[in-house]
């Protein structure tokens, strides 16, 4: 008897708790955000949150487009050296003080600081050198020289205009309490469970419809998937391959996917024999069926390459992709003087978990490349010490081939070619991992970021990835495409490519809608 | 008793500094860099430059060695190269939920294993005894990660009895209490079955069945008092073993303990978080080892401490 009452009771309240109908959007993320300060927000769980709460300069669009956010205008000085914002009128920060020029130019200067220590800061360091504010709502931005990509900088989640005030009086205090002037107030954090946002009925734009957003803390994939298939969470992130017909055979349960900004690539290490020569590192190129690796490895959640940077950026074109032709590339091998009794041997590194399925990339790309006779031995390494490894200078550097990703988060071609291929930028001193080198390509990656005018840029980068198509000092992959569960519940939510969820123009259906 | 408390208490001591030099060094004979992992992917060496030189990293490690133990000694574990804040306050909002799981899974353990253990040992031979060494024998060999899930996939979504993940209310802590709880039960279970089943065999209990006393007193009021001491040693050590368990199910859960804390800090390089969780739990290891050696002497009157 005692025991049935229990067990009642137990049902009771599992249900209520499990059917418990709440407005507020409850979104399951794999981490917990590390802080809500903006310039320290690192990883795509905190800038998620934080986004919700504090706004840029400019905004990125889902789409593509760069559009003016707390700017109302701006305008270049004729030699590009200056730009002039003119901020919107009588937005207010959370805590009631008034966003100024002087909180923009705090906020700037705050990031490129060396006591904050951003791993943001070279965004603006060094590319601007002087903010000047004439009047309360106008602020001018000096550069050394023309910065071409600065408004694609001043999308940046790291560059949010946040309160001087606030970041004043809490101190330390301010990652936990962000204030900003977003559709968003920050309410409470939880420690490791959730942050739990609340509507700015203040606020300047247009009103989310939803009161309450809270964001969830899940580390393990299946717990998540089964938030979302009770209804105690609305939107999950990253499902899994093998749970997403379940889910999608589910009515309530809407699997979304959306392209991703970021780009998995494998570099080769052009100091290192035999990937000075352009024959061998084209061979591999002809050697790895892409279409295949999308499909099988991916289970589709994915795009193949046809360029360094993904559609969608600013400056991309279809380059195309080297066809997958396993006789040209033992053509090319035999060229270079490889053969069945001179095999090619190498180490190919991958992370492991870092990527979606990217240890089981590299086996597909080593089976496919034994197929032409190379022998690529994979090797992996914790995340850490893999990005400390692929970051060591030229002399000490082991890495022979390597697998990395890059997300172009600015939307802008400079984030994700200068960066990236200009001989400059060789590691450690940049993200040129391969060390490869081409003056004409540094020449024109130059010019792109000091050119005035979009469709000039538009050109400058076509050529620019038309040589670093020729030389392949890349196999450019796939573009990750984001796979996330929603409820049909809720409608207007934005996965965005730049790896953050958007809650602002969500709304919940009414059942009739359903 | 005091001056075996006080004893046993300046033992600590050198345990604790052991602790903290091997966290220390094992951390930083890792591979992997921690101003690397904070700036991401594609830092600019300046960046890394500014992180080192904010954290000490740049400093040889006996130094930081140094500095640590000095401030460890005044309260303060140092600061998370992640969040940014006080190690000290990180544990503090993490610690009590783990508390709170392993205390949970403790009391599942008892009121399974050693009821089960008792039964097994009174009637060794028969079903009950064959049913409850087979719960026993599934729930040491179950893997705790596979357990909890297809725990959530029948309680939470087929029946939707308990909530998936997360606290809150006490029907939060059901699920992972028992995942956590099964593995430690079916030991208990074992354990009290053989040490009730010496304990039966001896002369002692003989001469109370003899002179009439009913089943029931001697079981529980001659045997099991004996029986308990294995018992109890079992547990003060599994209650340490729980702790370090807890963090494969709170990952599972969505629980935030100690343990989440622990392994997003590892896989972050955050240091100093590191240090400061394992600090902890030895020093929680170490009070339950305390704890349990002082019970004995409140089980069997025979322990002295002296």
């Amino acid at each position: 008897m005692r025991f049935k009452l229990l067990a009642a009771l137990a049902l009771g309240l599992g249900l209520s708790v499990a059917f418990a109908q709440t407005r507020t959007l409850i979104i399951a993320q794999g981490t917990d955000p590390t802080s809500l300060d903006a310039p320290l927000a690192t990883d795509s769980p905190s800038a998620t949150v934080a986004s919700h709460v504090v706004e840029t300069l400019f905004y990125y669009t889902p789409d593509g487009k760069i559009v003016p956010q707390l700017v109302e205008r701006y305008s270049f000085s004729p030699d590009r050296k200056v730009l002039t914002l003119t901020l919107r009128k009588g937005i207010k920060f959370h805590d009631g003080t008034e966003l100024n020029a002087e909180a923009v130019k705090f906020n700037l200067e705050r990031l490129v600081s060396q006591e904050l220590a951003s791993s943001f800061a070279f965004l603006l360091r060094g590319r601007v050198s002087a903010i000047e504010t004439p009047d309360p709502l106008t602020v001018r931005l000096r550069m050394p020289e023309p910065f071409a990509p600065v408004l694609a900088h001043l999308t940046h989640s790291s560059t949010a205009i946040q309160s001087p005030a606030a970041i004043r009086r809490l101190g330390a205090g301010y990652r936990d309490n962000p204030v900003g002037t977003g559709p968003y107030k920050f309410d409470r954090w939880q420690k490791g469970q959730f942050v739990e946002l609340v509507r700015n009925d203040d606020y300047w734009g247009k009103k989310p419809a939803i009161e309450r957003l809270r964001f969830l803390a899940v580390p393990e994939a299946t717990t998540r998937m089964a938030l979302v298939e009770t209804g105690q969470a609305h939107v999950a992130v990253r499902v899994p391959p093998q749970d997403v017909q379940r889910l999608s055979a589910r009515p309530e349960i809407n699997v979304v996917t959306t392209p991703s900004v970021r780009t998995i690539f494998l570099y080769f290490n052009q100091t290192k024999k035999p990937f000075d020569d352009v024959r061998v590192r084209k061979a591999i190129n002809h050697a790895i069926n892409k279409e295949e690796i999308v499909r099988f490895v991916l289970g589709g959640f994915g795009r193949a390459s046809d360029a360094p940077i993904s559609p969608g950026i600013f400056g991309y074109t279809k380059i195309g992709s080297y066809e997958y032709n396993p006789n040209l590339a033992r053509e090319l091998l035999a060229q270079a003087g490889y053969n069945a009794q001179n095999p090619l041997r190498f180490t190919l590194s991958s992370p492991n978990g870092r990527y979606l399925q990217d240890i089981r990339v590299a086996e597909a790309i080593q089976s496919q490349l034994r197929a032409v006779g190379v022998q690529a031995q994979i090797q992996t390494l914790e995340w850490g010490a893999y990005l400390a490894a692929s970051n060591q200078p030229r002399e000490r550097n082991e890495f022979q081939v390597a697998m990395l990703g890059w997300g172009t988060v600015t939307g802008d071609a400079d984030y994700g070619l200068f960066g990236l291929f200009h001989t400059s930028q060789q590691a450690p001193n940049g993200f040129n991992r391969g060390f490869y080198s081409n003056p004409r390509l540094d020449r024109i990656l130059e010019q792109a970021r000091v050119a005035t005018n979009p469709q000039a840029r538009q050109q400058l980068y076509r050529s620019a990835m038309q040589i670093i198509y020729n030389d392949a000092p890349w196999v450019f992959l796939h573009a990750e495409q984001q796979v996330t569960a929603i409820r049909r519940e809720v409608q207007g939510f934005i996965v965005h490519p730049t790896e953050r969820l958007i809650a602002t123009e969500a709304s919940f259906r009414t059942s009739a809608e359903r | 008793m005091t001056t075996y408390i006080a004893r046993r208490l300046l033992t600590v001591i050198p345990t604790l500094l052991g602790v903290l030099l091997a966290v220390f060094l094992m951390v930083r004979l890792a591979p992997g860099d921690p101003a690397q992992l904070l700036a991401g992917e594609f830092a600019t060496p300046e960046t890394l430059a500014d992180i080192r030189q904010r954290f000490g990293l740049d400093q040889p490690w006996h130094v930081q060695l140094g500095l640590y133990a000095v401030n460890v000694l005044r309260g303060d574990l140092g600061q998370s190269v992640r969040t940014r804040k006080p190690v000290t306050y990180e544990l503090s909002q993490y610690f009590p939920n783990t508390l709170r799981l392993t205390l949970g899974a403790m009391l599942v353990a008892l009121l399974i294993g050693i009821p089960a253990g008792i039964i097994a040992a009174i009637r060794p031979g028969t079903v009950f005894d064959l049913l409850a060494m087979l719960g026993a024998l599934i729930g040491v060999s179950m893997p705790v990660f596979w357990f909890g899930l297809m725990a959530i996939l029948i309680f939470s979504v087929q029946l939707g009895w308990f909530p998936v993940a997360g606290t809150g209310t006490l029907w939060h802590l059901v699920l992972p209490a028992i995942t956590l709880g099964t593995g430690t039960a079916a030991i208990l279970a074992r354990m009290t079955r053989s040490a009730m089943l010496e304990v039966l065999s001896q002369d002692y209990i003989r001469t109370a069945r003899a002179k009439g006393l009913t089943g029931r007193v001697v079981v529980f009021k001659h045997a099991l008092r004996n029986a308990l001491i294995p018992v109890v040693t079992i547990t003060g050590l599994q209650f340490g073993g729980l702790l370090e368990g807890a963090v494969i199910t709170e990952t599972v859960f969505a629980w935030p303990g100690i343990g989440q804390l622990l392994v997003g800090s590892i896989l972050a390089r955050d240091y100093p978080v590191v240090q400061g969780a394992v600090l902890l739990i030895a020093v929680a290891f170490i009070l339950i080892n305390l704890v349990v050696d002082l019970l004995y002497g409140a089980i069997d009157p025979r322990i002295r401490y002296d």
